[in-house]
């Protein structure tokens, strides 16, 4: 899903001199593994799809809070959680702009009949529309993606250079210094 | 005086703690009706990125870090109305709550501040408009003002309640920082408005290059000033470690009073806070103090280690240590601003002083300090023939000797100063000789 974004966070760490040397480690990935089995259980069991993204969504959002020193990981929980609300207050499935999603080249057959354990189509009645799949992202991978996303992907960008040991650290350019030391 | 005080405190902490939060949740929870209409999400979306990128664009100044995120908001606010604005501040409050430990309270009353300020800009925006009297440059403007006002005033109660001071004190010494930048940033942001009103989103480019330079300049600039401030940091400690180093070497010179220059800088500077003096006059004084007895350099070894009485002609050349101080100090075209202090410490106020015969005002106010705490410490100060006088009978000598040898309001303080010390603070500082410089710094600061 991410992996234009992934791909352009590499290029940007590697021109900025990062290397991977060594894999952080990860709290409770046990959360991360379940919310993923969960998802394609979604996948798979179309009636209960709601239930099973919306805990899987709970899952992740924990493994986040049990991973929060790092600050991309807190990014990601401000972008998750957007997403979550939307999900949780739309029956567990993300509704998403026809508008919007007709320019994409995708068949939107099952959105819009509903068989499409993720996404629902916005209409009148969605909660909290402003949370939901409403921006056209035309590049480089085209998609329509909600405000969560925009968190999403930068943390994505953070968690990279992190990765590749050059992070930034936004606290600290808040603070008006340029990146961050090395942790 | 009390209970007026508390009473004061409880109703500010009503109105920030009850006032502040009701009013976000009141003005969130009219805003979210716009949020949904779709005609807003564009708009939504791209504040959002606009107050990612502010919230981690700080312009630096001299004392404090600056976010353009208000910028960002105002011109929210102008373009698209209150809720536009009232969003960026919750995407702003988001981030920052997940990125910082924040106080729930504190981030509560924050976010209502904030969404407070917007409301009123907002509604002053609209009631502007509507009544279609003033150029919009100049409604940008006093809205401008509005904002930058609403939010110190409203910044400072918040920020007098919680750390207990006064609100208008607060909101001054906030003013003091960065109303200019502040000020500066938000006309750009009107100005930025109306830009991308009249052509486009697209102009938008242009102005975060200008914010981004803005930023860059003032980054470099207060950097510089940062340097500079060192330097002269720098400079200040090396003439003052100079300073200590020539008093030590006064009193080594002189076995019977090891310690002395210290110690009435010491008294010196405590006189000149009573009196309220700033506190660069109070440095001063200190530093009279550390150097009054330079001249005692001059006076041969025999005089001034004599054991027993001197003859009048011994007593005439110590004497002559208040000018031999004076010629070296004149001479090394330095600390010009001590020269009162060492040439005049030992007048009196009735004229009977050497080596001027100054008479009251006359002499420096530096010298009449440092007359009272050098006439103490001589007093009060173990030397190797003799114990030091009881604290209580030098304050006696001080007290009779006011209006004749001494500044009566000054020796006032000085007892005053005295008398509130500990016993154990006022042996403290007599015993500590030359050796002990710094353990004598400790309790001076």
């Amino acid at each position: 899903m991410l992996l234009d974004v992934i791909c352009f966070s590499f290029i940007v760490a590697l021109l900025r001199g990062g290397r991977v040397k060594e894999l952080p480690k990860f709290y409770k990935v046990g959360l991360l593994v379940g919310s993923i089995i969960l998802q394609v259980c979604a996948a798979f069991f179309s009636k209960w799809s709601g239930v099973f993204i919306s805990v899987a969504y709970v899952l992740i959002l924990g493994f986040f809070v049990f991973n929060r020193q790092y600050e991309d990981m807190r990014i990601f929980m401000v972008g998750w959680f957007l997403n979550a609300l939307a999900i949780w207050t739309n029956r567990g499935k993300m509704p998403i702009d026809l508008e919007q999603a007709k320019r994409l080249p995708y068949d939107l057959e099952p959105v819009i009949n509903g068989t499409n354990f993720k996404h629902s189509v916005l209409t009148e009645a969605s909660n909290l529309p402003f949370l939901t799949d409403v921006i056209y992202m035309p590049s480089i991978i085209p998609r329509v993606i909600s405000i969560g996303d925009i968190f999403i992907m930068l943390g994505a960008f953070l968690l990279v250079q992190r990765l590749m040991n050059k992070p930034i650290s936004l606290l600290q350019l808040r603070e008006g210094k340029s990146y961050a030391a090395k942790n | 005086m009390q209970p007026k005080t508390s009473l004061r405190r409880i109703a500010k902490g009503t109105v920030v703690q009850f006032g502040f939060v009701l009013g976000a949740i009141l003005i969130i929870y009219s805003s979210f009706f716009d949020w949904q209409s779709r005609d807003h999400w564009g708009v939504l979306s791209a504040y959002t990125l606009l107050t990612i990128l502010s919230t981690f664009t700080p312009v630096r100044l001299s004392n404090t870090i600056l976010t353009v995120n208000n910028a960002v908001i105002f011109s929210g606010i102008l373009l698209f109305g209150t809720s536009v604005g009232v969003w960026c501040a919750v995407i702003e409050a988001l981030i920052i709550s997940s990125l910082t430990r924040v106080n729930v309270i504190k981030a509560a009353v924050n976010i209502g501040q904030l969404v407070m300020t917007i409301w009123t800009v907002g509604f002053l925006k609209d009631w502007i408009v509507s009544i279609n009297a003033i150029s919009p440059i100049l409604a940008d403007l006093f809205l401008a003002v509005v904002y930058w006002l609403v939010n110190l005033i409203l910044c400072g109660l918040g920020i007098s309640y919680f750390y207990n001071k006064g609100w208008i004190e607060t909101v001054k010494e906030m003013a003091k920082g960065f109303t200019s930048t502040y000020l500066l940033l938000m006309v750009l942001a009107g100005v930025g408005s109306r830009l991308v009103e009249s052509h486009g989103l697209l102009t938008l480019i242009p102005m975060m290059i200008a914010f981004i330079t803005i930023s860059y300049v003032f980054h470099q600039y207060y950097s510089n000033v940062q340097k500079l401030q060192q330097k002269v940091e720098e400079i200040k400690t090396f003439n003052h470690r100079f300073l200590t180093t020539m008093a030590a070497s006064i009193d080594a010179r002189d076995h019977y009073t090891s310690g002395h220059s210290q110690r009435v800088a010491h008294w010196a500077r405590e006189i000149a806070k009573a009196i309220g003096l700033s506190s660069e006059k109070v440095e001063e004084v200190y530093f009279g103090g550390i150097l009054h007895d330079i001249g005692k350099i001059g006076i041969e070894d025999r005089i001034l280690n004599k054991k027993g009485k001197l003859t009048p002609e011994e007593y005439d050349q110590i004497k002559q240590h208040t000018v031999i101080g004076y010629d070296i100090i004149l001479q090394a075209g330095m600390f010009h601003e001590l020269l009162p202090a060492i040439r005049s410490h030992h007048e009196r106020m009735d004229g009977k002083g050497y080596p001027d015969g100054l008479k009251g005002e006359d002499i420096p106010l530096m010298a009449r300090i440092l007359a009272i705490s050098d006439a103490f410490d001589a007093m009060v100060a173990d030397r190797p023939y003799r114990k030091g006088l009881p604290v209580e009978d030098a304050l006696q000598e001080i007290r009779r000797g006011a209006g004749t040898q001494f500044d009566s309001e000054l020796a006032q303080h000085f007892i005053r100063v005295v008398n509130q010390l500990s016993r154990e603070e006022l042996e403290k500082i007599i015993q500590q000789d030359g050796h002990e410089t710094k353990q004598l710094q400790e309790v001076i600061d």
